[in-house]
């Protein structure tokens, strides 16, 4: 069942190269394997929720809050949709057993799968029928705890893309936090976001200069980045912040700008469309990174310093410089990650304020396969899990969760789909290598 | 490669040191002896050297180290014959070595702040049998030279929960806590007794999102004390399902409540815990219609003022509404919104807890 097409690809300005892509057909085993893990989980959303749920229909709410245009708030029949999603998933995973979809269709079937299953587990999770299962809600706080995160997976691939580890996330987003906090104050947010691009571009430089110049093995060197932010910012917050918060620590919060006609759109315009500057800044990077690695002179040249940069040296591209503008640069969208969380979200700073959000970030990346578009939405699942988690546990579910269970959602959901739909993960080839020319 | 390892190393360093910068000196004298400024107070009893061992949050947390230390000022201004002192630990690792120096340099008491401590106080406490340790939020763990200093803080949460019940217009109120971990879901417990109570004192059904005592594996945490946004995210969805007055029970990452309530438009409400929120959270005290507090300074004073007056006391000392150690902060900005009527019931709630009419029923109240 060998695919074969061929495919015209413009790798640069002018560029043509044509690309005859040979699709080898999966291996019986593998197939059958990804079939059967299908119809499990389908049988799970049928025979365990089908049978435990309780006896009333679900209500769902798609509002989200701020929404002007308000969509009825509806039930379905809590089981008989359990089952009728339980009993598609089972029908694909047959499909997949007996004869196998290809390889870009799978991908949908596990985007469909993975739907299906949540759609009957928040079904689920509403049969007890006191509240109402506030999808709308839901969506809203999966953006908002995604943003950080889908910023610092970019400043991640920026950096990785161009062969140099980047560990540092954390640090950097928490010198982003802690700038964005201060200038913020002191003069006024637009400013503070301006200062914690600058203060983590700095802190992306000192990665870049340890990384590339001294060749420092680049995992420690991330690390001890990531001490010294904690350590830096914990002590100017005490020094400067503690005693006088009002001058110093209460920067005015970027309001929710609403576009005009999108944000109208009931339930995906107050969602996506009404939102403050910095998620439309993070549309923005997540759409121009997208397109200029793919298509752009700067994005080949990136990947092939990333890939082979002995290569890259031979055809005349200058590989340490392009590698300290890649990383600077991820260090500036790592501070725009940290200013989320200070001016763009809580309007102020604390001690440890990123609390791991740099590291989710940096799984993110590992996770989508070192892509934008697999980093994006590897940060908005782990965002819809940490969401997830909180509106399950102000539900009065049918089985009671134990907390620590749900705390450990996104984590275990991670380990499942990496074990199951991702497959073979690889990083850029020289990821980590010091290029040292000669 | 050589010179390489050595810029790393002293990269490495130079990170390290300022690691450590991160929570103030190492070591602060403060009150001194008698003569030096303790002007207010008059020396009686004996000379003792007080030492106190903070935990990670730093002397000027806002919360229970800051707190903590003000009881040992206090007791040192009211009596110059107490000198304190303090040292903070930067992480876990430093309990041990605080402990020990302090026990070795001439400390007559060691007060260890917070309950993480326990297991290196208890260490340090069979150690140096002359010395006398406390130790905040955990009981002395049956040491003849030790002295636990606790905080029912259940009833604390009571009051709060009797006085969220009371102020919620939709009927759904919400409380969401760090970690699920006994000083923590004491306060939850604490208020969801208190809904209960104020439903069945008025026959109402004001709804609890997050927490319900009889399922203590259950409620909604944010897995940490320092994750602001997630507080934020936490609080935006109690809201989504109707809460209008939220408690969080989560330090620092309790403040993104504060956020929550501030993108608001006045739809929410708060009741801060530990400190009164007007002092500790001040930007945010507009929002707060009172905070569940524990008197932390003061426990450590009247340990201190015994201790001078001739005898440690030994055993555990637990904070209750009856003296004062755990309380309801005042109103501050909602004085003239919360009822009158309310407000007297809620005294009488307190009067029949001392009194024992009512009873409190938390799991994780300190025996």
């Amino acid at each position: 069942m060998s695919q074969h097409s061929v495919e015209q690809v413009e790798v640069a300005p002018g560029e043509v190269v044509t690309q005859h892509l040979v699709e080898v057909p999966m291996s019986p085993s593998r197939r059958i394997g990804i079939g059967a893990a299908i119809v499990v989980i389908g049988l799970i959303a049928a025979v365990l929720l089908g049978k435990s749920a309780g006896s009333s229909s679900t209500r769902f709410d798609l509002n989200g809050s701020g929404a002007d245009l308000t969509v009825p708030t509806f039930s379905v029949p809590g089981t008989g949709l359990i089952i009728a999603c339980g009993v598609v998933i089972i029908a694909l995973g047959v499909v997949q057993i007996v004869r196998g979809f290809g390889k870009r269709a799978l991908r949908y079937v596990g985007i469909a799968v993975a739907l299906l299953f949540i759609v009957a587990f928040l079904t689920w999770a509403g049969t007890e029928g006191k509240q109402s299962v506030q999808v709308g809600s839901l969506l809203q706080q999966t953006l908002f705890l995604a943003t950080p995160l889908i910023l610092g997976s970019m400043a991640g691939l920026m950096c990785e893309k161009t062969g140099v580890i980047n560990v540092a996330i954390e640090g950097q987003m928490l010198f982003g936090a802690f700038a964005g906090a201060l200038f913020g104050t002191i003069a006024s947010n637009w400013l503070g976001l301006l200062a914690a691009v600058i203060i983590g571009g700095l802190a992306g430089a000192l990665l870049a200069v340890f990384a590339i110049k001294f060749t420092v093995n680049q995992v420690i060197l991330g690390v001890v980045i990531n001490a010294f932010a904690l350590g830096l910012t914990g002590y100017l917050y005490d020094a400067v912040m503690a005693n006088d918060a009002t001058s110093t620590n209460q920067p005015a919060v970027f309001n929710p700008i609403k576009i005009p006609l999108l944000g109208d759109i009931p339930v995906v315009g107050s969602l996506l469309f009404n939102q403050t500057i910095i998620t439309y800044l993070m549309y923005v990077i997540v759409i121009v990174i997208d397109v200029m690695l793919l298509r752009s002179r700067w994005g080949l040249r990136t990947r092939a310093v990333g890939e082979h940069p002995k290569a890259a040296d031979t055809v005349g591209i200058n590989v340490l410089r392009l590698r300290y503008r890649n990383v600077i640069l991820g260090g500036c969208i790592a501070g725009l990650a940290g200013a989320a969380l200070t001016i763009g979200s809580v309007g102020q700073f604390n001690k440890n304020m990123t609390s791991g959000q740099g590291f989710i970030a940096l799984a993110a990346l590992i996770f989508g396969r070192w892509t934008p578009r697999g980093a994006l939405g590897a940060s908005i699942f782990f965002g819809f899990a940490s969401a997830l988690q909180t509106a399950l546990s102000l539900l009065a579910t049918p089985v009671k969760i134990d907390s620590n269970l749900l705390q450990m959602l996104p984590y275990l959901a991670t380990i499942f789909a990496v074990a199951g739909l991702v497959g073979r993960v690889r990083a850029p080839a020289a990821d980590g290598e010091p290029y040292v020319k000669g | 490669m050589r010179p390489v390892i050595k810029i790393a190393a002293v990269g490495a360093v130079a990170a390290m040191a300022l690691a450590g910068c991160g929570s103030k000196p190492a070591e602060n004298n403060a009150g001194g002896g008698s003569g030096t400024g303790g002007a207010q107070g008059s020396a009686s009893g004996k000379k003792i050297s007080a030492c106190m061992v903070l935990d990670t949050g730093g002397v000027d947390d806002k919360s229970f180290n800051e707190n903590s230390w003000a009881g040992m000022q206090a007791a040192s201004k009211a009596n110059p014959n107490i000198t304190v002192k303090y040292v903070p630990s930067n992480s876990g690792s430093d309990y041990t070595p605080n402990l020990t120096k302090y026990a070795q340099g001439g400390c007559d008491t060691v007060i260890g702040v917070g309950g993480l401590m326990g297991d290196a106080m208890k260490k340090a406490a069979q150690q140096f049998p002359k010395v006398h340790f406390a130790e905040i939020d955990n009981s002395g763990q049956g040491m003849p030279n030790m002295y636990g200093i606790e905080y029912n803080t259940a009833q604390a949460g009571f009051l709060a929960g009797y006085l969220a019940a009371g102020m919620s217009k939709s009927g759904t109120v919400g409380t969401w806590g760090g970690l699920s971990i006994p000083p923590v879901t004491i306060y939850m417990d604490g208020f969801w007794e208190g809904v209960q109570y104020y439903n069945k004192q008025k026959s109402k059904s004001v709804k609890v999102l997050g927490w319900n005592e009889k399922n203590q594996k259950g409620g909604t945490f944010s897995g940490s004390f320092t994750d602001q946004n997630k507080g934020k995210s936490i609080t935006q969805a109690m809201v989504s399902q109707g809460a209008d007055i939220v408690f969080p029970v989560a330090g620092a990452s309790g403040l993104g409540a504060g956020a929550a309530a501030a993108a608001s438009a006045g739809k929410l409400n708060l009741i801060w815990v530990d400190t009164d929120g007007c002092e500790s959270a001040a930007n945010y005290c507009k929002y707060f219609i009172s905070s569940a507090t524990k008197n932390l300074s003061g426990g450590v004073e009247t340990y201190l003022k015994a201790a001078a007056d001739g005898t440690f006391p030994t055993g555990n000392y637990v904070g209750t509404l009856k003296d004062d150690g755990v309380g309801l902060a005042p109103y501050h900005n909602f004085d003239g919104k919360v009822p009158a009527d309310l407000k007297k019931e809620i005294d009488q709630v307190k009067a029949d807890i001392i009194s024992g009419k009512i009873k409190v029923t938390s799991p994780s109240q300190p025996k």
